[in-house]
């Protein structure tokens, strides 16, 4: 065991085994196998005080803000309230160091025989054992606080328990700890075999140029918008109106150029805010993988490594973003079943970007067990007479929304403005032409031992899964439906701790019937 | 795929429904007769007012519980076969699904207050995506369904 200076601090407790004299399980009834490597009970690094003491003080925080905030705007700003502030400060900081340190204290783990073992808690003491055959991944993630101290964030995943239960994570432990326990989970999971020497295969890793593209067609550009939009109306709360406009007019002559260079503005910031956003997330992406497992690894500022098992992987699906389909490119993510901490959702992005002809290749690589079936396929199509549907459920959303508009206006007695009649055509049309598209882009096969399922959303979403992977199949008709010979048909795959569903709408009734009833158990 | 699945719930169901129906309709007649009366008759609003709870209330028991459990009832269907379990409902969107008995993880079965005193069960089977149900058997015949999803399940397991 390779021992690490700047863990030492964390062993001074006389009555706890010390690690660094060897795989000792001291004072645990450790089961004698050669195979089974014991931790005894130990310690997170310090470094978990701080990172458990600013958690803490930025949910107390976070709680007080808006009272807070409340009372110094009522009051204005005066000495008294000024105090009262730094006296809060006070308060929160060093309750927050010493519910740091005390929730260090209290937090113990160990491996010894068949499970993992996590004590913690401060007043309401918890102790959770988690058997190491439940456990689906041993994830690290190395977020700023942890870069700082040089350690990382453990997490282990377990499969079924609920989202919140389903895994325990060591906020900081030093590598050398964090390796250890590693090989004595994997141990009791795997030969230990994917270990770093022996070496995953890197399969595919994301290029800065690919990066930047990801970033510019992520269509993050709506949820940068609304950043945008929120720190837009806290600007207003410093701004009057008045010195708003005087900035506009000695920016832009006339109001409408004024409009139009602030939108270009909000939206080209939008834009690079998107790409941050992508590049954060997804900077230095590497997929990697060996006999039995995936690695992903990614991030800037806070980098992570997941551990996918090949075999609990219950779907793939390739994306099509309405920005990236033109350009011929592709994201692929996974549904992984038993995998899926509170924060990381239930599929998992295998690779952000890839051109759309590489992906028989990739998926060849990565998930062999999918790549027959996305080169093999020719999909069959819903019939012509339900385009009828896609364009009506397509339009039907734009149809409301225009209505309430109308309505809305009619009632405030407002006359409408000229643009507002072209541009409700254009909506209508831009609808039409989705449910289009949708009707267009949606099918099914079968190949290679995997359903394939196209539908389309705004983004075109291929989904594939194997045969013997599916957990239930529907077909769902309404009575119009029923008239008209139609359904939809519905496949569910494990994902997470729940499932997933895909499905592709308006097929023949007679095919759908069929489909669900052939994609049974395969009969031997 | 066949027609329909074999097997109807047990005919207390129904009943059952229309309880709960019925005490649905309870509840929109309390909360609509108490605004009407608390917010228009305070301001001293005319009496045919009261005609908006009472067609409210007409409308609830003709759906909730007339309609709605004569349907499910005659919708409901299930059967158990050596491999899958093939289910369909639905009134407005009749979904039929099939689980095949190797993708069952366990099976339960559940009876609430109201259930227990009709002498029903519900069966809840669970796959790895998530729990499908049988509703509304009588105990007797939910627990047979259960020990007989349990035991298919477990012999797919063994092959």
């Amino acid at each position: 065991m390779s021992s690490d200076p700047e863990s030492h601090p964390e062993r001074e407790e006389p009555h706890e085994a010390d690690p660094d004299s060897g795989p000792e399980p001291g004072g645990v009834s450790g089961v004698e196998s050669g195979a089974e490597v014991s931790v005894g009970p130990s310690r997170l690094h310090p470094a978990a005080m701080i990172i458990s003491a600013l958690r803490s003080a930025r949910q107390w925080a976070g709680a007080a803000a808006i009272p807070g905030v409340a009372a110094l705007f009522s009051g204005g700003l005066r000495p008294t309230t000024l105090l009262l502030v730094m006296l809060g400060v006070a308060v929160l900081v060093v309750g927050a160091g010493a519910w740091g340190f005390l929730s260090w204290r209290a937090t113990t783990y160990s491996v010894s025989g068949p499970a993992f073992y996590l004590r913690r808690g401060v007043l309401q003491k918890s102790e959770r054992t988690i058997p190491l055959d439940h456990v689906q991944s041993v994830d690290t993630v190395r977020g700023v606080v942890q870069r700082i101290f040089g350690v990382v964030e453990l997490r282990v995943e377990t499969a079924g328990g609920g989202v919140e239960e389903s895994d325990a994570s060591l906020p900081a432990l030093s590598r050398a700890s964090a390796a250890e326990l590693r090989r004595a989970i994997e141990g009791g999971v795997v030969e230990p075999a994917g270990d770093e020497e022996s070496g995953p295969r890197e399969i595919r890793r994301l290029l800065s140029r690919e990066l930047l593209i990801a970033g510019a067609t992520s269509g993050q550009i709506g949820v940068a918008l609304s950043v945008v939009a929120v720190g837009s109306q806290i600007f207003d709360e410093f701004f009057t109106e008045g010195f708003v406009r005087r900035l506009y007019d000695s920016l832009a002559p006339s109001s409408v150029t004024a409009v139009l260079v602030v939108a270009i503005a909000i939206g080209v910031f939008a834009w690079l805010l998107a790409i941050a956003g992508t590049v954060l997330a997804y900077a230095g992406f590497t997929l990697s993988r060996d006999e039995e497992f995936l690695y992903i690894r990614r991030g800037l500022l806070e980098k992570r490594e997941a551990t996918i098992p090949l075999a609990r992987i219950q779907a793939v699906q390739l994306v099509e973003g309405i920005l990236r389909q033109p350009l011929g490119l592709v994201m692929l993510r996974v549904e992984s079943a038993g995998y899926g901490g509170s924060e990381s959702g239930v599929s998992t992005t295998l690779f952000p970007l890839l051109p759309r002809r590489a992906a028989p290749d990739f998926l060849r690589d990565a998930v062999p067990e999918f790549s027959g079936a996305l080169t093999a396929a020719s999909l069959k199509r819903p019939p012509p007479r339900s385009l009828r549907r896609y364009v009506f459920r397509a339009l039907a959303p734009a149809a409301v929304l225009l209505a309430l508009a109308l309505t809305s206006f009619y009632a405030s007695g407002l006359s409408l403005p000229a643009w507002s009649y072209p541009a409700a055509l254009l909506l209508l049309a831009l609808s039409a032409l989705l449910g289009w598209l949708r009707h267009r882009d949606a099918g099914w096969s079968y190949a290679a031992g995997c359903v394939v399922l196209r539908s389309r959303a705004l983004a075109r979403t291929t989904a594939l899964a194997p045969r013997r992977k599916l957990q239930s199949r529907s077909s769902v008709s309404n009575p119009l439906q029923r008239r008209a010979g139609l359904a939809h048909l519905r496949v569910r795959v494990a994902s997470g701790s729940g499932g997933a569903e895909f499905g592709v709408q308006d097929l023949e009734d007679h095919d759908a019937r069929e489909l669900v009833s052939w994609l049974g158990p395969v009969r031997l | 795929m066949k027609d329909a699945p074999s097997e109807r719930l047990d005919h207390r169901a129904r009943l059952l429904w229309r309880i709960t129906g019925a005490v649905q309709t309870l509840l929109i007649v309390l909360l609509s007769g108490g605004v009407i009366g608390g917010l228009f008759f305070g301001a001293g609003a005319p009496l045919y007012l009261w005609t908006i709870p009472a067609a409210l209330t007409a409308l609830a028991v003709l759906t909730l519980v007339v309609a709605i459990p004569t349907l499910r009832w005659r919708r409901w269907r299930y059967e158990i076969r050596s491999d899958e379990v093939d289910l369909q409902r639905g009134i407005v969107w009749v979904s039929r699904t099939l689980v095949p008995l190797a993708r069952i993880q366990h099976v339960d079965t559940r009876t609430g207050p109201l259930e227990r005193g009709l002498g029903l069960a519900t069966v809840v089977f669970y796959t790895a995506a998530g729990p499908n149900q049988i509703p509304e058997l009588s105990a007797p015949v939910a627990g047979e369904v259960r020990d007989r999803i349990a035991e298919l399940a477990r012999e797919q397991d063994e092959l």
